[in-house]
């Protein structure tokens, strides 16, 4: 295990070991450049995972308090908890399913594209997907996603089948197992699938990517990884000329550290990365660090998402193979005569009956509920995912008066749907039921949004730094040696799971920050 | 855990409330009492919600001619309605779901098979044994449309 000191200020500081921070610590691994990352939660592995969704839970989520605000369903029904991230080695990689659509080139321009919808701040991407490809094939290699450059598509699971047949008899065209980030053979030292579930609990067999089993490992064998778990950084500090000095952090000791740095890389996730920012204001940042705009914690978007369960007369078992390894992309397409803008996919999902019975109604008791689970072995599972709308309203800020174990305000999320929004949840809910009525379901049953595992937006890219607080490559218009890596960069959310997308930008960013970097020191 | 407030008459009260909650005719007592063990529980380290969980199950019990215990399904159910989003039986509500669903013997009820990690997985065990559908595609040609 490789450790730098305290004082080396020529390391580069990765906040957050997920999508982006994993990939970026590799990337400036592999080229060479010393690399401190750290991670607030645990150093888990497989079999430290449990198959049993209470305890993996328990052991995995980012559970410190966070308050909630807004008209969001979520704020009611979880108020603490607006988000199901992962405090852990490996970030919210250990927990995301796999499913890798890409952006399409329209997503990327989404103000000139839908126009000037009232009550949203949409905004262009500084960047286009012609730039974001060849990333796009980067990653998609680095990942093993299936369906691409060679590698095979997953079989279809029990949950597939339902969900696939579903979609042939209502007409749609595009669906498929994939692409989907998970090994249907051997790939990149990782094996295939046992097909054994449980995609949400860490993957105890490491078939499916994450930081965790492919890009952290790779960036410890070449000896310029310096991974500190159980550090939770408090603040970032800069000096007079405006650059960024280091982080002080709180290690699993509860003693407060400095790390010093040449560059700083903060993928905290994007409820994490705006807090972070807003707590690490000074006299010449007042409002948090690189918030001149005043846009870091806004333009917080979660996607629009919600589930249709199908239950049929004959056993589906859904909860058997890979969770999210099914995907209807018909709806992704781009017409708004549908009654509102941006597209949404339909993914399959599987939970088991202790979630099933916490999610499907939160709160809710009774009959209806026991009912529904009395036919859990018939029952077929998707997820709607798509375009939410960023509002500038919807952000994360400061909570007044909670604060964390470690007396650091907590972040507050506010959030209120778009009539957008609504109008394309109802829209998925609708086409969901039609998929599994279309295959004879007895009953379908519609489920309000989980707890946010996309959280996008919150320190966006912008070609003029009045508008956000990145720019194209995620450094800050204000701090020249600061950049984000998560998905707060998103300037807006598109309809694809992030991750894809996250770890296409964060490569492409290490290669900046190697070239710049390379440029000071050499 | 539990507290000597609670008599055994309560607890026993407290599994009805968890089955009224929670209906299934073909689940045996047995998870229904692990469920009420564990607001018991929680009650135990919650001096708080102990005092609702004693005051909410005499007023249950004052409801009808005859205790809560002794209604039947459909009764329990309306009593229980009129404590819909009390401190009392949210506190019961959150904990019985957890518990309930999480048992090993109400997952063999629902045919839920658990963890598999151990047994292999299902790459072997019929992750693709549906047989009432024909087999779909797993891939298209085409792009996507834009």
């Amino acid at each position: 295990m490789t450790r730098f000191s305290y004082d080396d200020s020529d390391v580069v500081v990765v906040v957050g070991s997920g999508a982006g921070g994993g990939t970026v610590a590799n990337e400036l691994c592999q080229r060479g450049l010393k690399t401190v990352v750290l991670e607030a939660g645990p150093h888990l592995t497989g079999d430290d995972y449990h198959q049993d969704e209470w305890p993996a839970f328990a052991q995995m989520a980012w559970g410190d308090t966070r308050t909630t605000s807004g008209s969001w369903q979520v704020a009611k029904d979880f108020p603490n908890l607006p988000a199901w991230l992962v405090k852990a080695v490996g970030g919210t990689t250990t927990h995301w399913a796999g499913a890798c659509p890409r952006f399409k080139a329209h997503e990327f321009t989404a103000r000139s594209t839908y126009g000037d919808l009232d009550g949203t701040s949409l905004l262009d991407w500084p960047i286009a997907l012609n730039e974001l490809e060849p990333y796009y094939d980067k990653a998609e290699i680095k990942m093993g996603v299936t369906h691409r450059h060679g590698r095979p598509p997953l079989p279809a699971n029990n949950n597939y089948k339902v969900f696939a047949n579903g979609a042939e008899k209502l007409g749609y065209r595009y669906y498929s197992t994939g692409p989907y980030a998970t090994n249907a053979e051997p790939y990149d030292g990782r094996p295939a699938t046992l097909q054994d579930g449980f995609n949400f609990q860490g993957d105890k067999h490491g078939s499916k990517w994450s930081t965790l089993v492919a890009e952290l490992p790779k960036a410890e064998k070449t000896g310029n990884l310096d991974l500190r778990p159980d550090s939770h950084v408090a603040q970032i500090e800069h000096d007079a000329a405006g650059r960024a000095t280091g982080v002080l952090y709180i290690d699993r000791n509860g003693t407060l550290r400095r790390q010093r740095a040449a560059v700083v890389v903060v993928a905290g996730n994007s409820i994490e990365t705006a807090r972070l920012l807003l707590l690490s204001g000074s006299a010449q940042h007042p409002d948090g660090l690189a918030n001149s705009s005043g846009q870091v914690g806004r333009n917080y978007m979660r996607h629009t998402t919600g589930t249709v369960w199908g239950q049929f007369d004959k056993p589906v078992r859904m909860w058997r193979g890979e969770t999210m390894a099914g995907v209807i992309a018909d709806e992704s397409r781009l017409d708004t005569d549908r009654g509102f803008v941006g597209g949404y996919y339909m993914e399959t999902i599987s939970l088991g009956p202790a979630f099933l019975a916490k999610f499907i109604a939160p709160g809710r008791w009774g009959s209806h509920i026991s009912d529904l689970l009395d036919n859990y072995r018939n029952t077929a599972g998707m997820w709607i995912v798509g375009e939410d709308m960023p509002r500038e309203d919807n952000r994360v800020t400061l909570s007044g008066d909670t604060v964390d174990q470690h007396g650091l305000p907590v972040a507050n999320v506010h959030f209120d749907d778009h009539p957008n929004d609504a109008a394309m949840r109802a829209h998925g809910q609708r086409q969901g039921a039609s998929v599994y009525k279309a295959v004879g379901a007895l009953k379908t049953i519609e489920t309000p949004p989980y707890p946010s595992t996309h959280n996008l937006g919150t320190a966006r890219m912008s070609q003029r730094p009045r508008d956000g607080v990145v720019d194209r490559y995620g450094r800050a218009h204000d701090v020249p040696n600061l950049f984000i890596a998560d998905g707060s960069v998103f300037t807006t959310g598109a309809a694809a799971n992030p991750t894809l997308t996250i770890v296409a930008l964060a490569t492409r960013q290490a290669e900046f920050i190697a070239t710049e970097l390379n440029k000071t020191l050499s | 855990m539990g507290s000597n407030l609670l008599s055994a008459q309560d607890r026993q009260t407290l599994v009805n409330v968890v089955y009224a909650a929670f209906p299934h005719s073909t689940f045996p007592r047995g998870p229904y009492e692990r469920a009420a063990d564990a607001v018991i529980a929680a009650a135990g380290t919650d001096p708080r919600f102990l005092a609702q969980l004693l005051q909410g199950l005499t007023d249950l019990n004052a409801q009808r001619e005859v205790p809560f215990a002794e209604l039947d399904v459909e009764t329990a159910g309306a009593v229980l309605r009129g404590a819909d989003g009390s401190p009392f039986l949210t506190g019961i509500v959150d904990s019985a779901v957890v518990t309930l669903y999480s048992d090993p013997e109400v997952w063999d009820l629902l045919g839920y098979e658990g963890p598999s990690y151990d047994q292999g997985g299902y790459v072997n065990r019929g992750f693709d044994d549906l047989d009432w559908l024909p087999d779909p595609k797993i891939e298209f040609e085409e792009e996507v449309p834009a």
